[in-house]
């Protein structure tokens, strides 16, 4: 039976930034978490999978204690098995030292992992970088923004479009794909799954001690960037306000930015002028 | 500190040159940053039959081009550029490294940076040096909606993907010269991993959205799928392609595939058209670099409206169709 | 007492929620305007245990506490009442006295059909002349032989279009020729089950509500649900839980009208600021706020007394009589802060404010609620 990883992460629910002017900081406290769509249509893809030919699922988070929630709720949509990598040195580490991190846990606490899924990326530092450079530390093959696998034996055949390239790929176990969003719509979970997930669920807290990853060691491996600053982009536009009746107003419109959009679509609607 | 020269050097991407000419707008940005760290602006291009990338990237502002050039590069492989990348990049010790935010350098860039131990920031939309001449790397997040100012302190090189289209090429000019450094292969190139069963240029239509220069985007302000189908015709006097929002794409006026937001497509058209749209950040997340905007909307309130170059306070439906009519009768003329 | 959500009860709200705004928002308006029940989104819904919120795994349920099902139902509400109210009346009124009064064999016949959803349930007490008054029920059922033979009219039946079994009150005749109420399982198949034309109402108007008539209806005997003469008390056990499931309607009705006023009041600008800085408005929200917190604490701690196995009618009156009456406050203040838009079909508050009234009427009017807790209050001794 397969033995699968799914990395996911929990972001922000954001229908308004709640962003502190004052202070310059997002108050990421005000917003509720929420598993990143990304990495939910990684959860979905594992479970086709096991639903095809059998697999172990294992889900495995970086994060606040909080976090726990994601791995509940992907626990309640079919996963077997919640990983949560929760200790506070781990607060603020950029994607270098997440992939050493979680290469670690998988390496220690997932032994034998065929495969790893990643969500392509996320809706809240939008990097895509977790998981290639957990390929790397891992020293995996992978390929980015999968949209199928498909699973004969030990070969795993990804198809993809890169670039305007329809591709695919073939890799062996053990190996590590990020899945795009472009298929594996996520099932929503279901409520006997979320009782399910509360009642009998396997989920593991595991700290920078069990990971044998010293304060030295974490130093050696973690972040190299460093944030200076977050702001939120200002745009400046004009903002015309077009009022009155609809058939005026059409032609009103077109009468002052037909420059413009002949200019964008390459050919012309300037009207013709009345002789 | 020897007294070798600093180096900036951006990675050729060349597939798709034509759509997206992102590495000649990095060699520009090169170029702007090294005269004033005194650096050496150098193009990496790996791959086979490379003399077109060696001219235009000659031309197009680099001091040096160091090409590997090979039947064995001939596709792209992310496991064979990196090796190579890593060699160079340990031999050379560049300060900077610039590449395209493109889906491969996406892929790629990670890995590289990893293996070299340095930092990456990701997608940047900006780039600026501190007072010490440290790499500033403007990377958006939330869809756009923040932006971080990101270092990479001590490691080097200081590693960034840049959106495409994010600076403005140096127009091509034939009088330049660069060195040009034809580096062998190693011998020892293992067979990569990763295994290329099928490659082939995808049907146009698959991506256009991303592309298009113009796009119609409805919401449920439009009342019903037929309204909704309105959108085709402006879509089609206007060469753009129809969008939709979450609501709509759930109501089955409209296909997944042209959702457009934070769950969706992210776009980049020069003009866009809003209808019936309010602006929930799921949607305008995917709008971060929409060039002009013209709303229609009842509510002038609506955040939509808020955002756009053009906000149009009407019924959109029937503002819809007085525009096509309208455009019809002067594309007619 | 627990004031902060678990985990559990906070992942259950943020997928009813997902579902509820991806599944039902976008059809919420125009299945109003039309009159439309969704049965495709019901169909999705019956994989995701929406209709056996609190059936035991073995048949086939989500075996959710109280406090999981009302948060479902407060999230479908928030978003299109009429859906809540089929969820809640299936769960709460059909599902329920199954639960607690059925016989092995009828629980095994009918609960794994109806936790899937592939059975929907009405409760049908209601008749023309029978409404507070519970016991004028005019529907009699006959004995012969193996059979009942059912003669009546019941109205108003929430999910009476659709339902494929209906609980049905009707009087009996004891063995000492007394007349009471009991209970029959009446499966919308049996001969001489029809349905009524839907009732054109002021709100919950994606409810299929019908009136069903029983004509010669013949319901084999073992349908009886619990003893000959419980009708009484499976019907007033089954309003007391009932009136949980009404009242997490009413607040997912008000708690989605706040929503919808809060967010106008930001945008809506007057005298070149948002009407949100004007201290009137300012105001409404905060009474709105706090009136909804209240309703909800109080709606959850009769859940609570309820899954504790306590006695909990009494609470469930209150969270019904508060809740209902929240959520007619909130969705005028909703309409009145959209002015003049709040009054058209086009904001969803219009829909919030019709929805709202009919959860101060059934389930117990608030005239009732108010007897029933003024006679706990009145009979519990004063220690």
């Amino acid at each position: 039976m397969l033995n699968i990883v799914v990395c996911i992460k929990q972001v922000p629910m954001v229908t308004e930034l709640p962003w502190n002017e004052k202070t310059g900081t997002l108050r990421r406290d005000l917003a509720a978490g929420m598993m990143n769509p990304a990495c939910k249509h990684a959860v979905e893809a594992a479970l086709r999978i096991k639903a095809d030919g059998g697999a172990k699922i294992t889900v495995v988070t970086m994060g606040p204690p909080a976090a726990e929630e994601v791995l509940r709720e992907a626990l309640a949509m079919g996963a077997d098995r919640g990983i949560l990598v929760c200790d506070r040195l781990l607060a603020g580490s950029d994607t270098y030292a997440t992939s050493f991190v979680l290469g670690r846990a998988i390496g220690r606490e997932v032994p034998g992992c065929d495969l790893i899924l990643c969500g392509a990326y996320t809706s809240d530092s939008e990097t895509a970088q977790v998981g290639p450079q957990l390929a790397e530390e891992l020293d995996l093959p992978a390929v980015a923004y999968a949209e199928r696998l498909e699973i004969s034996g030990r070969t795993l055949r990804v198809r993809r479009l890169v670039d305007k390239f329809r591709e695919t790929l073939e890799m062996e176990f053990p190996a590590l794909v990020t899945v795009s969003m472009e298929q594996y719509k996520p099932r929503y979970a279901s409520f006997a799954g979320l009782n399910r997930a509360f009642a009998e669920a396997d989920i593991l807290s595991v700290n920078l001690k069990r990971l044998d990853i010293t304060p030295a060691e974490l130093a050696a491996h973690g972040s190299r960037t460093k944030v200076r600053r977050v702001f939120i982009r200002k745009t400046q536009k004009e903002n015309v306000l077009i009022t009155g009746a609809a058939a005026n107003a059409a032609a009103e419109f077109l009468d002052k930015y037909q420059r413009k959009i002949s200019a964008v679509i390459g050919k012309s609607i300037e009207a013709k002028k009345q002789t | 500190m020897t007294g070798k020269r600093k180096s900036i050097w951006v990675f050729g991407d060349y597939r798709n040159y034509y759509q997206n000419r992102v590495t000649l707008q990095l060699l520009s940005k090169a170029v702007d940053l090294s005269r004033l760290l005194d650096a050496e602006v150098c193009a990496v291009v790996v791959g086979h039959d490379l003399e077109e990338w060696i001219m235009e990237y000659t031309a197009h502002g680099a001091d040096r081009i160091l090409a590997v050039d090979h039947p064995s590069l001939t596709s792209y492989s992310t496991e064979h550029y990196l090796i190579l990348m890593e060699k160079l990049v340990r031999e050379r010790d560049p300060d900077i490294l610039l590449i395209g935010a493109t889906d491969f350098g996406r892929e790629f860039a990670p890995r590289l940076a990893k293996r070299l131990h340095t930092g990456l920031s990701a997608d940047c939309v900006g780039l600026d040096l501190t007072p010490d001449g440290l790499l500033v790397q403007i990377a958006p997040s939330f869809g756009g909606n923040m932006l971080a100012e990101i270092v990479t302190e001590k490691h080097r090189p200081q590693m960034a993907t840049v959106r495409p289209g994010t600076f403005r090429e140096i127009p091509h000019n034939n009088e330049r010269t660069a060195v040009v450094e034809r580096l062998p292969l190693p011998a020892q190139l293992p067979p990569a991993r990763v295994r290329q069963i099928q490659y082939e240029r995808a049907v146009q239509r698959e991506h256009t959205i991303e592309n298009a220069n113009v796009i119609v985007c409805g919401g449920r302000g439009l009342g019903n799928k037929n309204n909704f189908r309105k959108l085709d015709d402006l879509a089609k006097l206007l060469g753009g392609d129809v969008g939709a929002t979450r609501p709509v794409v759930y109501a089955g006026w409209a296909g997944h595939d042209v959702l457009i937001g934070q769950a969706g497509k992210h776009i980049k058209p020069k003009i866009l058209f809003s209808f019936g749209i309010s602006g929930a950040i799921q949607h305008t997340a995917g709008l971060g670099e929409a060039d002009f905007i013209v709303a229609v909307n009842k509510n002038p309130q609506a955040t939509m409206m808020r955002m756009a170059d053009v906000a149009v306070v009407a019924d959109a439906a029937d503002w819809l169709n007085h525009l096509v009519k309208e455009l019809r009768r002067r594309i007619r003329e | 007492m627990q004031f902060n959500p678990c985990m559990k009860h906070k992942l259950i709200r943020s997928q009813a929620r997902a579902f509820a705004e991806t599944e039902l928002a976008p059809i919420a308006a125009e299945i109003d305007r039309q009159r439309i029940f969704p049965r495709d989104v019901i169909a999705r819904m019956r994989g995701l245990n929406y209709f056996g919120l609190q059936v035991p795994k073995e048949y086939g349920g989500a075996a959710l506490d109280s406090i999981s099902a009302a948060i479902v139902v407060e999230e479908l509400s928030r978003v299109c009442a009429a859906v809540g109210l089929c969820v809640t009346v299936h769960n709460g009124v059909a599902v329920y006295p199954l639960l607690q009064f059925a016989g092995k064999s009828q629980k095994e016949k009918y609960l794994p059909p109806l936790a899937a959803g592939e059975v929907i349930g009405a409760f049908s007490l209601t008749e023309a002349n029978a409404g507070s008054d519970a016991g004028s029920v005019e529907t009699t059922a006959v004995k012969r032989g193996a059979e009942y033979v059912l003669n009546g009219t019941k109205i108003f039946v929430t999910n009476g279009g659709v339902c494929d079994v209906a609980l049905i009150f009707a009087l009996t005749s004891s063995p000492e020729n007394k007349l009471q109420s009991s209970v029959f399982i009446v499966e919308s198949r049996f001969p001489g089950f029809l349905r009524g034309e839907l009732e054109d109402l002021c709100g919950m108007r994606a409810n299929p509500v019908s009136s069903l008539f029983l004509e010669d209806c013949r319901v084999p005997a073992e349908n009886l649900l619990g003893k000959l003469g419980d009708g009484m008390k499976i019907g007033l056990a089954t309003l007391d839980n009932g009136r949980i499931g009404v009242a997490a309607q009413a607040l997912g009705i008000a708690q989605g009208a706040m929503e919808a006023a809060v967010k106008y009041a930001k945008e809506r600008q007057q005298f070149k600021k948002p009407i949100a800085s004007q201290q009137t408005i300012q105001n409404y929200i905060a009474d709105m706020a706090t009136e909804i917190l209240a309703a909800r604490l109080l709606l959850y701690r009769a859940c609570e007394l309820k899954d504790a196995g306590a006695p909990f009618g009494c609470e469930a009156s209150m969270a019904k009589l508060y809740c209902s009456s929240v959520a007619s406050r909130v969705t005028s203040l909703a309409v009145q802060i959209h002015g003049g838009y709040g009054y058209s079909k086009e904001y969803d508050v219009e829909r919030y404010f019709r929805d709202a009234k009919v959860t101060e009427i059934y389930e117990g009017t608030s005239e009732i609620q108010r007897v029933v807790i003024a006679r706990a209050i009145l009979t519990t001794p004063i220690l």
